[in-house]
């Protein structure tokens, strides 16, 4: 196997993970989405969204805080510059893996 | 999480659109405003004080109008939208002073395209025909780059349309602007209606949904 295909084994599990992943694409898509959409679009439960949230949050790929819209209050999610990087670095790897193996 | 990633991503966008409100209270409210102002000139005239008032606070009403819907859509947004299927933020584009000036410079060439056609025709009322037309490519432009809402193109096609049909009405200027805008606006609420409509069928309020981490 060539060191270029072996880059595959060094692509960041943490992202890696298909649901962190889904979770990390809608917040690549918008500045902040709160907890409520997130659980819509993903299809997690409550418990389950919450622990890959704090798996994000602890690697410092995602930002979350409690605030309120109007009367509302709202967990929102938002995309550290950190996780925006890891996110597209994730890509290209797989894109080139993907490309060397097509 | 069968989805395409890039499925996902457009979702995301089109978000905005999904309750209805950025055409129910943005759009039509906007026109609403737009034809009550266009008949009122005509209405007042261009030599009364009322007719010269309105004439010099066409920005006002733009820029009070346009400040107006942005806080009601907000406050729907947050009574209806939020709690039901969550809220989304929207950055802002990145190049957005390159757009401000293509935007100005397009601003400025259909403006003097404007005046030109406007110039040609003496028979039919041009005006509220470009107006059509210029609203028809904006919805059209729209859809294909940032909405990706297909019932634009509906409203688009409307647009036209309702700009040929009164620019052959012999209705005076004014009151043709306003009715072009007023059925715009009724356009626009009919589309935004419906789509609230299918919205909250769709999604009933849980109260066991909710943002608690």
């Amino acid at each position: 196997m060539s060191n270029e295909l072996r880059a595959v084994t060094t692509l960041d599990r943490l992202i890696h993970e298909p649901a962190r992943l889904l979770i990390i694409t809608i917040l690549s898509a918008a500045a902040s989405a709160d907890f409520l959409f997130l659980q819509r679009e993903t299809g997690l439960t409550k418990g389950n969204l919450s622990a890959h949230l704090s798996k994000l949050e602890e690697a410092g790929y995602v930002k979350i805080e409690k605030t309120f819209k109007g009367k509302l209050p709202l967990t929102v999610c938002k995309l550290t510059a950190a996780g925006q990087k890891a996110l597209t670095q994730y890509r290209q790897q797989l894109q080139d893996f993907m490309n060397k193996t097509a | 999480m069968k989805d395409n990633f890039s499925d996902v991503e457009q979702r995301v966008k089109r978000y905005w659109y999904v309750d209805g409100f950025g055409e129910l209270v943005g759009g039509g409210g906007m026109c609403m405003i737009l034809g009550i102002y266009f008949a009122a000139q005509q209405y007042f005239g261009d030599d009364s004080l009322m007719g010269s008032l309105l004439q010099i606070s066409l920005v006002l009403v733009l820029i009070g109008g346009g400040f107006l819907v942005r806080r009601l859509i907000s406050t729907a947004k947050a009574r209806v939208t939020y709690p039901r299927t969550g809220y989304v933020e929207y950055s802002e584009p990145q190049n957005k002073r390159l757009m401000g000036v293509l935007a100005a410079i397009v601003g400025m060439v259909m403006a003097m395209t404007f005046v030109f056609i406007v110039r040609q025709f003496n028979t039919i009322d041009a005006m509220v025909a470009v107006s059509g037309a210029v609203m028809g490519i904006i919805l059209f432009v729209k859809q294909i780059w940032t909405a990706k809402v297909k019932r634009f193109y509906i409203l688009s096609i409307a647009s036209v349309l309702y700009g040929a049909a009164l620019s052959v009405s012999g209705l005076p200027r004014g009151y043709n602007l306003g009715l072009f805008y007023v059925l715009m606006s009724i356009s626009f609420m009919i589309s935004g209606g419906l789509t609230l409509k299918k919205y909250l069928d769709e999604n009933p309020l849980q109260p066991e949904l909710g943002n608690e981490q």
